[in-house]
Parts: structure tokens; C-alpha cells; sequence
């Protein structure tokens, strides 16, 4: 016992080290599972606050561009709307559609492209009706899925993040493929599984697909740029620019699906 | 001003300049800077080891809190905390240090100081961009990304010491 001691003292030093090493892996390996992240609680009221001080500032010098953004969905929505007027059938059909989905708005507090793993930092929480696993929406497409609440605030795991999947579907040719992000560039990501039948082109339409308990159906994603036979195995990968701008990202929306508790007990039942 | 009380402001200058600033700042995909180490190079020298390494973990954990990578830059800035001893006695050779009591340009020459940056930032941003990957397997693209992130930490880092340098102290930030 005494022999013991002196040898964790005199190489308290290496040992210090790769304790504290295995300690930093660990909690890295459980960070990188994303069901697993959520036991970890990355997101903490203190740290969103600070990011939100921080953007009030900066957001500042990109009102312009935030205005022209909003402008521009206004007068989109707009035109949606004079659209469904013509026909009440429709308007029918699209409320009856889509009130399972709720819309709330949040400004993004903080954001990263550059890494191997993004998040996004949310300035609503708990208190505002966020949950993990809603999907997040900008103006211009998909942006990724709520990881982690805390009360006022939330992380997202952006689709610039490493497990980041997707279900999607061509436009036109209706074919299922799943999205990945895959490359290190935050402006296109990697359509996977496509079946090789399948004729793409370049400028085709990437939309969510309507198997995904996240997203509804129909939301822009991207758009093809470079289809391209890789491993010649069965399946096709194409690569995509993303229809959001990660690095001008200022607000989204948070979907709330008020059918998922159902969902998630009829899924359940499978298991 | 009291020595620790300028460590600390030291560290909360720097972690904030890191997470509200230079994280922010996009040079293209490859280049992330990191400064926020310049606070574990500047740790007194005969600082006890267990001091250094507790320091550097602490450091490190307080960055991935930002950033939402728990154990990410805390790997990395432990790593360079038990590498330091071994850089300065490389670095320094014969050369004692009695009057010194932590790495600063007032007392050490600039050439010292830029070999021992150099150092210390190539053996943190190894690590870390290793660590973030997790293997291997992205081997080319984890070069890229040291061979151009190392020189603009360096320069940032060099930067912010003569900044600093004016103060008689010399140790502010």
C-alpha cells in the first residue's frame, strides 16, 4: 500500500494527465451519439445569454438585410395566400393539412459553420413550448433538429453536424434518398441512396420527404448541383446546395407537431 | 495589480475574445484560430504540474461550454498543459530562468517567444482538430486544416502579446 502511494505520487503528474485525458474522451464519445447528448446538458441558461447580448449587438449591423429577408417572405406569403383564396376546396384541404403543425419563431443567438459538428443557439426554451426532436425551419429551407432545452433557450443540431440524416425526396421524380451533410463546405451537403435508376439533373428540387416525424412534407432543401456514380454500387449519391444560408442564418422557426405524442406511441408499438 | 487577479482577468478576456469574436470570424472552411491557449502559455513556469494540467482542463472545459463540444477543447488544452515543461527545456536549452517568473516579451526576446508559440499552438490545434475528428480516416483534410489554422493562431497570438507588451507589468491578457 505504502509502495503504491509513493508511485501515484511521484508520477502524479502522468497520471494527473491521462486522467483527466480519459475523462475529456469520454465525455467527447458521449457527445458524438446524439440521442446520448441529450443526457449531457450542453445547453445552459448562462451561456445562452451571453450569445443573446452578443447578437443584439451585431444583429445591428444586418438589419437591412434581416428587413429585405422578411420582406421578401411576406410577399411570398402573401401570394400563397391570394393563390388558396381562389378555391375555398383548397383552402380547406390546406387547413385540414397542416394545423398539426405549429410555427414559433426564434431568433438565432449564436451559430457555427466551420466545425465537424455544428449547433445552433436558439433564444427560446422550455418555456416556450420547445422540446428536443422538432424540427427547425428558416424563410429559405430546412436548418436542422432541436438537440437540447434549457429553460429559456435551445441548442440545434444544425445539418452541418456529422450525424445529421434527413429523409428527402426529388421533386420530380418523387425517388427517396437520405441527406447528409458529407462535405466540409456549410453550402452543400450529399443526397445518399438513391437507386441508380434514377435520372438526376443538375438544378433539380430536394424536398423533405413525408415520412419524417420532423419535418412536414414539402419543405425546400437544396437543389442538385453535381450528380455523380460513386463506389458503383447500387446506389447514387448527388450533391446538393443547401437552400438555407448557414452563415447569414438570423431567424427560424420551430415546428411543433401536435400529432407526435400520437405518433410516438404508435411507433412505439412496433418495438 | 495581484498576480492571480490578472490570470484571471487574463482568462476571462481571452475566453470571451475567443467564443463573441474570432469564432465568429469565417476565413474560408479550413482556418480556425484558436487564442484562448495564450492563457496556458503564460502560466508562471514553476507552476506545479497538477496546477498546469487542472488549469488547462478547466480552460479548455470552459470553451466547449460555449461552443457545445463537451471534452473537445478540454482533450486538447490538457494535452498542451502536460506538453509545456518539455517544450520551454526544449526551447530553452541551458538557459535558467531564476528571474523570470512567467513567459512574457518583456523579459524574454521576441525569437524565444515566437519559437515557443509556435510550439505550443502546433501541439494544441494537432490534438485538437484530431480529437474532432475522431480517427484517422480524414487524414488530408486535418492537415489542411493545421497547416493553414497554426500560422494565423501564431499571428493573432503574437499580436495580442505586443498589444499587451507597453504595460510595465507586462502580463495583462
Amino acid at each position: 500500500m505504502y509502495s503504491l502511494w509513493r508511485f501515484i505520487l511521484k508520477h502524479h503528474f502522468v497520471i494527473l494527465f491521462v486522467l483527466l485525458e480519459v475523462v475529456s474522451i469520454l465525455l467527447l464519445a458521449r457527445s458524438q451519439n446524439y440521442h446520448r447528448n441529450r443526457m449531457v446538458n450542453t445547453t445552459s441558461d448562462a451561456v445562452g445569454q451571453m450569445y443573446a447580448w452578443s447578437s443584439e449587438l451585431s444583429d445591428y449591423f444586418r438589419l437591412n438585410k434581416t428587413n429585405r429577408q422578411l420582406a421578401e417572405e411576406n410577399a411570398w406569403l402573401r401570394q400563397q395566400l391570394s393563390i388558396t383564396n381562389d378555391t375555398t376546396q383548397i383552402t380547406y384541404d390546406i387547413l385540414e393539412h397542416d394545423t398539426i403543425y405549429e410555427y414559433i419563431p426564434a431568433r438565432v443567438v449564436n451559430n457555427s459553420i466551420g466545425q465537424v459538428n455544428n449547433y445552433i443557439i436558439i433564444d427560446k426554451g422550455k418555456v416556450d413550448g420547445i422540446e428536443p426532436d422538432m424540427g427547425v425551419i428558416s424563410s429559405d429551407g430546412i436548418v436542422g433538429v432541436v438537440a437540447d432545452v434549457s429553460r429559456h433557450y435551445a441548442s440545434i443540431l444544425s445539418l452541418l453536424h456529422s450525424n445529421s440524416v434527413v429523409g428527402v425526396r426529388f421533386k420530380n421524380s418523387q425517388e427517396l434518398g437520405s441527406l447528409k451533410w458529407g462535405t466540409s463546405n456549410y453550402r452543400y451537403g450529399l443526397v445518399e441512396d438513391i437507386p441508380t435508376h434514377v435520372i438526376m439533373h443538375e438544378g433539380d428540387t430536394v424536398l423533405t420527404s413525408a415520412y419524417s416525424f420532423i419535418y412536414p412534407e414539402d419543405l425546400m432543401v437544396g437543389t442538385v448541383v453535381d450528380t455523380r456514380p460513386i463506389n458503383s454500387g447500387a446506389l447514387n449519391t448527388a450533391k446538393i446546395r443547401f437552400a438555407t444560408d448557414f452563415a447569414t442564418l438570423r431567424y427560424v422557426y420551430v415546428i411543433r407537431n401536435m400529432h407526435k405524442s400520437e405518433l410516438d406511441s404508435l411507433k412505439a408499438n412496433f418495438r | 495589480m495581484n498576480r492571480t487577479a490578472l490570470h484571471i482577468f487574463r482568462f476571462i478576456g481571452l475566453v470571451l475574445l475567443q467564443v463573441l469574436v474570432i469564432n465568429h470570424v469565417r476565413l474560408g472552411g479550413y482556418v480556425h484560430p484558436y487564442i484562448y491557449l495564450l492563457f496556458v502559455m503564460m502560466l508562471p513556469i514553476y507552476m506545479p504540474g497538477w496546477q498546469l494540467l487542472v488549469l488547462g482542463f478547466s480552460t479548455g472545459l470552459t470553451i466547449d461550454l460555449f461552443t457545445g463540444t463537451p471534452g473537445l477543447h478540454a482533450g486538447a488544452t490538457t494535452f498542451l498543459a502536460f506538453c509545456r515543461p518539455g517544450i520551454i527545456r526544449l526551447i530553452s536549452g541551458t538557459q535558467k530562468f531564476e528571474s523570470i517568473h512567467e513567459p512574457n516579451l518583456n523579459q524574454l526576446d521576441g525569437v524565444w517567444f515566437l519559437r515557443y508559440t509556435i510550439a505550443c499552438v502546433f501541439v494544441h490545434h494537432f490534438s485538437l482538430f484530431f480529437l474532432e475528428s475522431f480517427s484517422f480516416h480524414l487524414f488530408g483534410q486535418i492537415m489542411l486544416r493545421i497547416v493553414l489554422s497554426v500560422p494565423i493562431s501564431v499571428f493573432l497570438i503574437m499580436i495580442l502579446l505586443f498589444i499587451f507588451k507597453s504595460n510595465k507589468k507586462g502580463v495583462e491578457r
